[in-house]
């Protein structure tokens, strides 16, 4: 008679211990050891953190003072702190997290932080099981369509009533708006999409003291590298989105101007992607990468990582890529090097009427707070609150003073006292060129699935850029249908 | 004694329906619930919209899909020639009298199989990378640099070139099988094939291929059923690229379901993969037991066949003869 009870007990701890594998992440996080700085998957409580930022943290005050609630908040965000090293947003996003915490000691805050790649698959899963985190980083091409499932909270009173309204840059809320509302405090850093990294020295060779400003002269610089056996230009496309993010979303605007692209997010059907501006845009990138030779060969096989080391060694004498990249450079190249390294804009398109000195830059990422936290007041009174410290003037004076960045929140610094790398950074990105928006922060995952999945081969000349053109409206207009 | 010992019925269900039950929780109820969400125009989170069939309509016409599908037929017809083949012909080198030190062939051949699908995919880009990969390197050391490409951006070759590492990684795993296999036919009658003067090649054809055709048929199924679901190594080579030049099944409803946010779709996707891999082992198991029954056997089967004609035919006129009669 024991033995059966025994078994039957056995038996069913076994079963319950495999079924509660298959719970909610919030109780998968509480009871999984926390592990600092795992790369792929990292859980950590209040109690772990608190201890590294106790100095930190005395002087710190909540924005709207002591807070009411007590108990667990969830949040899931990708700031590991493999990318804290060097990366000024994710550096100063996860002390402000600490900063907070130790604020807070009666709120626990868990968190749950993946590679921003892992994140993006693992949110996307959450919403599908409305299932969110309570806050958590709402992608802008996203907002739409999780707005419309009505998974995320109005920030619109938040925002406006905030004690830092009058600091922030209202720009950067377009990714995060649906008819008028906000759905998200822009977070991190404001950052370029793309950039031109070169080498001056070995342009200057080529016998440019600056870096070109067509796409002739850039050609013209080839016979010269090719002489010496490297490519102008390095790229890594292997991801597909790089081509969009950091190529297409830039030079597009040259063909386009600025007006084309609004009305793609206003979905009037004022604007294709079947116009003659943007197919032209899709030919001269398809000319660029296919013919013209610039590019390392193996742009589609490579990552942008890739791409970014083969600048490192010296393999090409400039190359394409977002500010993510920026910081690694000036910590991994030799002192030299760096000296010689400076920013430029894509050179203008020979047949492109509506150039100017763009660069697309913005906030991808908005702090968000799921829609059901509403039901407790004293919860979402608390979440709100680390929404305005993580995207506050507090982040933007850690962000300012530490990296020479800026965020949603306007933040001074002394810009002398940085490298010349950085301040040349600084001035690219927020002073000398005209800003233009990212074209997947916006519109929906769906229709950029199509133009990046095509657009590689469209590189590779198997096909052509009005059939790209064609499919990706196509998409397009099946999201607006939907 | 026996039955002192031998437990109730009872236990030993309540014993198996723990298995069983695990068993329908984590195969039978998602495959229901990806069913279910099928028939839905659902872009993740609680709103959906019934849609009937237009999903599957969808899939009909999805050209991606079809594609897709393609690939994953191209890699199982390579990777049964491939995986199974090579190995069947190792398992016949290791078992012959000349190989020594058979214990290490067979662990270190096993070897690949027990990394996982991503370092493979890894390793193999390494040899297949432009700049700095063996395969470039061997062709420019041998003087042949025009040949040198980005192997995994040539839309004609790179499923050639993704299905390798999966050959090279599962031939260890399919020679274990077959092994086993071979180790179990009787000495006896190899040496009796030699005795009457059979050669190495007769022997594998007419002894031991028909001797292990029930091994070789596992190893058949379980060769398309992972194949039908190659995912990683692609995911990680070439993530289905250049454009879809690479693209396969699983992959492609990964995309969907979570690029692209499509996830009734993507339901339908999955429940596409389930019918067309049901289909293509089925039609294969009809395929080779038709050609894995050899000539003898068909021709008694025939024989019995006209056998069982002629007696039902006799019975047939003998019961009309006695009708007569009376």
């Amino acid at each position: 008679m024991k033995k059966r009870l025994l078994s039957v007990l056995l038996s069913t701890a076994m079963v319950l211990t495999i079924l509660s594998g298959c719970g909610g992440s919030a109780e998968t996080a509480e009871t999984a050891p926390a592990e600092e700085s795992a790369p792929a998957e990292t859980t950590e409580t209040a109690e772990e953190t608190k201890e590294e930022t106790t100095e930190t943290a005395e002087a710190t005050e909540s924005a709207e003072g002591d807070l009411a609630y007590t108990g667990e908040i969830t949040y899931m965000h990708f700031s590991t702190s493999e990318e804290a090293e060097g990366n000024g947003g994710s550096d100063a996003h996860r002390t402000m997290i600490s900063e907070w915490e130790a604020a807070h000691p009666d709120i626990t805050l868990t968190q749950e932080v993946l590679a921003n790649g892992d994140y993006k698959t693992q949110i996307a899963t959450y919403a599908a099981a409305d299932d969110l985190p309570d806050v958590f980083l709402l992608q802008g091409m996203n907002t739409i369509s999780w707005v419309e499932q009505g998974l995320v909270y109005d920030m619109t009173d938040v925002i406006k009533n905030s004690p830092y309204a009058d600091s922030y840059n209202m720009d950067y809320l377009v990714p995060f708006t649906v008819d008028n509302k906000y759905y998200g405090l822009p977070i991190l850093t404001g950052g370029t999409c793309t950039v031109i990294v070169y080498d001056a020295a070995l342009w200057k060779e080529a016998g440019f003291d600056e870096f070109p400003t067509t796409w002739e002269e850039v050609e013209k610089a080839q016979e010269y590298f090719d002489t010496i056996g490297i490519k102008a230009l390095g790229f890594g496309n292997q991801g597909q989105w790089n081509l969009n993010s950091c190529f297409v979303s830039c030079l597009g605007y040259q063909y386009t101007g600025t007006q084309w692209f609004s009305d793609i997010l206003a979905g009037t059907g004022n604007a294709s992607f079947e116009d003659p501006e943007f197919v032209a845009a899709l030919t001269e990138t398809q000319y660029l990468f296919n013919e013209a030779g610039i590019f390392n060969e193996d742009f589609n096989a490579i990552t942008n990582e890739d791409a970014r080391e083969y600048y490192i060694a010296g393999d090409v004498a400039a190359y394409i890529c977002g500010n993510w990249d920026c910081d690694y450079i000036r910590v991994n190249v030799d002192e030299e090097k760096l000296a010689n390294t400076k920013f430029a804009v894509l050179p203008k398109a020979a047949d492109a009427t509506k150039y100017e000195k763009f660069q697309n830059i913005g906030l991808g990422y908005g702090f968000a707070i799921n829609a059901k936290v509403a039901e407790d007041p004293d919860k979402l009174a608390a979440c709100i609150d680390l929404g305005y410290k993580l995207t506050g003037p507090e982040f933007a004076a850690y962000v300012g003073e530490n990296y020479a960045l800026g965020g949603f929140c306007a933040g001074e610094f002394d810009l002398s006292a940085f490298s010349q790398f950085q301040q040349d950074f600084y001035n690219f990105q927020y002073v000398d060129n005209k800003g233009c928006e990212i074209y997947d922060s916006y519109v929906d995952g769906s229709v950029w699935g199509v133009l990046n999945t095509e657009m590689q081969e469209m590189v590779n000349g198997s096909i052509d850029p009005a059939t790209v053109a064609a499919d990706t409206q196509k998409a397009y207009e099946a999201w607006l249908g939907n | 004694m026996l039955n002192a010992i031998r437990p109730k019925k009872r236990t030993v269900i309540a014993y198996l329906a723990i298995p069983v039950l695990l068993y329908i929780f984590t195969v039978f109820v998602p495959l229901l619930a990806a069913l279910y969400y099928s028939f839905f125009n659902w872009k993740g989170g609680p709103k959906k919209e019934f849609n009937g069939l237009e999903n599957y309509m969808a899939l009909l016409s999805d050209s991606t899909f079809w594609a897709s599908f393609s690939h994953n037929i191209y890699l199982v017809v390579i990777c049964i020639l491939g995986q199974i083949g090579i190995a069947f012909i190792l398992v016949l080198l290791i078992n012959s009298k000349l190989s020594r030190a058979k214990a290490i062939h067979r662990t270190f051949g096993f070897f690949p199989s027990t990394i996982s699908a991503v370092c493979i995919g890894f390793i193999w880009m390494m040899i297949y990378d432009y700049n700095k990969g063996l395969l470039n390197w061997f062709l420019d050391t041998i003087g042949q640099h025009e040949k040198t490409q980005v192997w995994l951006n040539n839309p004609d070759l790179v499923m050639f070139l993704v299905s390798i590492p999966l050959i090279w990684q599962y031939i260890g795993y399919y020679m274990v099988i077959l092994l086993s296999a071979v180790g179990s036919i009787d000495t006896e009658i190899l040496e009796s094939a030699e005795i009457d003067g059979a050669n190495e090649i007769q022997k594998a054809r007419f002894i031991t291929l028909p001797l292990v055709k029930n091994t070789l048929l596992v190893c058949i199924t379980l060769c398309i059923a992972g194949n039908m679901k190659a995912f990683d190594n692609i995911l990680v080579m070439t993530k289905g690229g250049p454009g879809y030049s690479s693209m396969v099944m699983a992959l492609y409803g990964y995309k969907v379901s979570f690029e692209q946010s499509n996830l009734g779709y993507g339901a339908c996707i999955s429940v596409g993969i389930f019918v067309l891999s049901l289909a293509v082992i089925g039609g294969s198991q009809l395929l080779m037991n038709y050609i894995m029954n050899d000539k003898y056997d068909r021709e008694e089967a025939k024989l019995q066949k006209r056998i069982e004609k002629e007696r039902v035919k006799k019975m047939k006129e003998r019961a009309r003869l006695e009708g007569g009669k009376r």
